[in-house]
């Protein structure tokens, strides 16, 4: 406890969130620290799939805000020394039944009056782009503009760019409590030491309640588990991720398009596939509260093969090498949490940001980082406010 | 399961028994359909643990190929000279050879003592996998689950520590075929934490479930944070132990 450190602004939290706001922090030339109780990328954004996924974000100012965030995305595949395993290879969601279809087009053109292109597919207009999929399946909607990306890579990519700008990176160091003078942070207090700075970040994922209660705010973020399969390496045969309506319908807490069994529904379950660049599958996942317990568990890892197997039969034959779970900082409304709070002058939320937190770090970086060095925003970010919920 | 051990290692003396380490409860049976003297059993529901009689074992072997988790092994005391011979399956890529000395290891990769291949055998299955047959002191026969090389061992003697100096192309994780340049790679990024390390390069992120390559990486960890083994900790294996086809897993065809 004997050194004093100090920094411009303090980033809590080394998930996808604060290493982008700490990468866009460095790039206006801002002297940054991120302080992370474990490792980069040892929270949710190391445990989890890697969908930039458009169409599936709320109507609104949601799916502005990932619009936006899909822009970045370039440029940093560009900036970054690490290979983020960025792909703009168009997103699927399959329908199995035709209530289904029909909440598709619906959304579909929902979607495509805010602006965002989406195709509803027949069945054999479907076949053309993705040759083989369960009889069950009736169609669904592509939206071109959706991408994958490697999560882990994001995180590390962003963070050590951050790093060679000249942020400092304090691994293994937990902060416990941020002291407030006057109505402005003053302090932060860590494993390692206090930390001088007038600014911080809260990017502590399901980490940022705690971090709420330092300075009596209550930040409603709960931990939502996910759970996720990998199978053994394959050559290319994915070309798009895809992934069945139910999961809209988990996600979004779509009445139209929730499961019907009442296991799959208490799993929160929908199907989701991707093929990373390393040839593994990825099938997922689920939506479980049940605190911080970050295990798998036989039931989901069962349901979630069965429910595969419906959309895409042909995988049946390759091996499940592996299970993980991640824990979504999860937002009442499933929206992210951004920007300031009453009586704290300093303090700032980025967090909340449930299963959208990889497609939406590039963005959430930029505003905060706008949102700190100048007190405002080039997008209006008040639908995330803290106070939406009171 | 302690129970079944003492028998293995009674019966052992008369012929060389299999030894069914799967204390998994995950989705899994190549073992039952493998063994045709109908020793092991699974049953109905894949996800109970195989129920194993070394009565019925003529130590054929077909198990300890066709098992995808490695997690069946030989046994055989016939010897009677205080030393056994073990028979583990082999799935790297480097070369084996009769009469080479190499290390038996634990199921977390540590070094449990040195033993000389006495046979090694192909046998068909999924890949044609091969098992190698070693020969070690038997109070340590019972532990073992995999061979290593020595020259490439890092483990816990003193003398494996003096030949630490491995090439950087040296495969660190088999499975994903990853060299420990690259680990280096990360450790120069400035990543910590074991979790971290094996997220980012992928070792152990394969088939073995980081059985071959845990140990190594935790060494290269140790290096550079000069922290001890207790220290950096154990990465957490997730389910399942043994890979496991997706259609069975999901209850089709199986
Ligand atoms: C199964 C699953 C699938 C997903 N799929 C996708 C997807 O396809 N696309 C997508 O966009 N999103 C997806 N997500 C969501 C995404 O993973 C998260 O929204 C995102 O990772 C959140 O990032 P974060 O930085 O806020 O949190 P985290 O990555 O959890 O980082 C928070 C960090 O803060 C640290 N911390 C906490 N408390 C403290 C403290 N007191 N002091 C210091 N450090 C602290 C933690 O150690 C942690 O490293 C998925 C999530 C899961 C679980
Ligand atoms: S060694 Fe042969 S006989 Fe013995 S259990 Fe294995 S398959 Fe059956
Ligand atoms: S892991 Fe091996 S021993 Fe266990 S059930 Fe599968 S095949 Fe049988």
């Amino acid at each position: 406890m004997a050194e004093i450190m100090s920094s411009e602004v303090v980033v809590i939290g080394g998930g996808v969130i604060g290493a982008a706001t700490a990468y866009y922090l460095c790039r206006e030339g801002a002297e940054v620290m991120i302080v992370e109780a474990d490792d980069l990328a040892s929270g949710a954004s190391g445990a989890c799939d890697g969908f930039l996924s458009l169409q599936t974000k709320a109507l609104g100012a949601h799916l502005r805000l990932a619009m936006e965030s899909a822009k970045l995305f370039p440029s940093l595949v560009e900036d970054l020394e690490v290979d983020i395993e960025y792909r703009p290879c168009g997103g699927l969601i399959l329908a199995t039944s035709q209530e289904q279809m029909k909440e598709l087009r619906a959304r579909a053109k929902a979607l495509s009056a805010e602006g965002l292109e989406v195709e509803v597919l027949s069945a054999s207009e479907l076949k053309k782009i993705l040759p083989e999929v369960g009889k069950e399946v009736k169609g669904g909607s592509y939206c071109p503009l959706d991408a994958q990306v490697n999560p882990i890579s994001l995180t590390l990519g962003l963070a050590h760019k951050a790093q060679e700008m000249g942020a400092t990176i304090l691994r293994g160091c937990r902060v416990e409590n941020i002291v407030v003078t006057n109505n402005r942070v003053r302090e932060i207090h860590t494993s390692a030491g206090s930390i001088h700075s007038r600014r911080v970040v809260c990017a502590a994922g399901i980490g940022s309640n705690q971090i709420g209660k330092m300075i009596i705010v209550d930040v409603p973020v709960l931990p939502q588990r996910g759970q996720i399969l990998v199978t053994e390496p394959q050559e290319p045969v994915l070309p798009h991720i895809v992934a069945g309506a139910e999961y809209l319908g988990t996600k979004g807490n779509l009445q139209a398009l929730l499961p019907a069994e009442e296991e799959a529904m208490k799993l929160g379950l929908g199907f989701t596939a991707e093929q990373t660049k390393s040839g593994n599958f990825l099938l997922g996942s689920t939506r479980e509260f049940v605190g911080f317990d970050s295990q798998t568990t036989p039931e989901a890892m069962n349901a979630i093969a069965r429910n595969a197997l419906r959309f895409l039969p042909w995988i049946k034959d390759l091996d499940v090498i592996r299970s993980f779970a991640g824990l979504r900082p999860c937002s009442p409304d499933g929206l992210p949490i951004l920007g300031t709070v009453k009586g704290v002058k300093g303090f700032y939320l980025a967090t909340g940001h449930s299963g959208d937190g990889i497609c939406l770090a590039p963005i959430t970086g930029k505003v905060l980082s706008e949102l700190v060095l100048d007190g405002e925003t080039s997008l209006d970010i008040s639908p995330f406010s803290l106070y939406r919920f009171k | 399961m302690k129970g079944d051990w003492e028998k293995v290692w009674e019966e052992a003396r008369e012929r060389p028994v299999a030894l069914v380490d799967c204390r998994q409860e995950i989705p899994c049976n190549p073992c039952e359909e493998a063994c045709r003297k109908g020793a092991i059993r699974v049953g109905e529901d894949l996800c109970s643990a195989p129920v194993y009689d070394p009565g019925r074992c003529d130590g054929c072997g077909r198990c300890v190929a066709l098992c995808p988790g490695m997690a069946i092994f030989l046994l055989d005391r016939r010897g009677g000279d205080g030393q056994a011979e073990v028979t583990v399956p082999w799935e790297m890529c480097g070369e084996i050879v009769e009469g080479e000395r190499i290390w038996a290891v634990d199921g977390k990769g540590k070094v449990l003592t040195e033993g000389k291949v006495v046979k090694i055998k192909w046998m068909g299955g999924r890949w044609p996998t091969r098992l190698v047959t070693i020969r070690i002191p038997e109070e340590r026969a019972l532990k073992v689950r995999g061979v290593r090389f020595r020259e490439n061992s890092v483990g816990s003697s003193e003398e494996v520590d003096q030949e630490y100096d491995l090439p950087e192309d040296y495969p660190v994780c088999r499975c994903e075929d990853v060299s420990r340049e690259e680990v280096l790679k990360f450790l120069k990024m400035g990543l910590r934490s074991l979790t971290a390390l094996r997220r980012s390069s992928r070792v152990g992120l394969g088939y073995c479930q980081g059985i071959y390559c845990q140990e190594q990486l935790r060494k290269e960890l140790g290096m550079v944070t000069r922290r001890s083994e207790e220290e950096t900790g154990m990465f957490k294996v997730r389910p399942p132990v043994r890979p496991v086809k997706l259609g069975r897993l999901g209850g089709v065809n199986g």
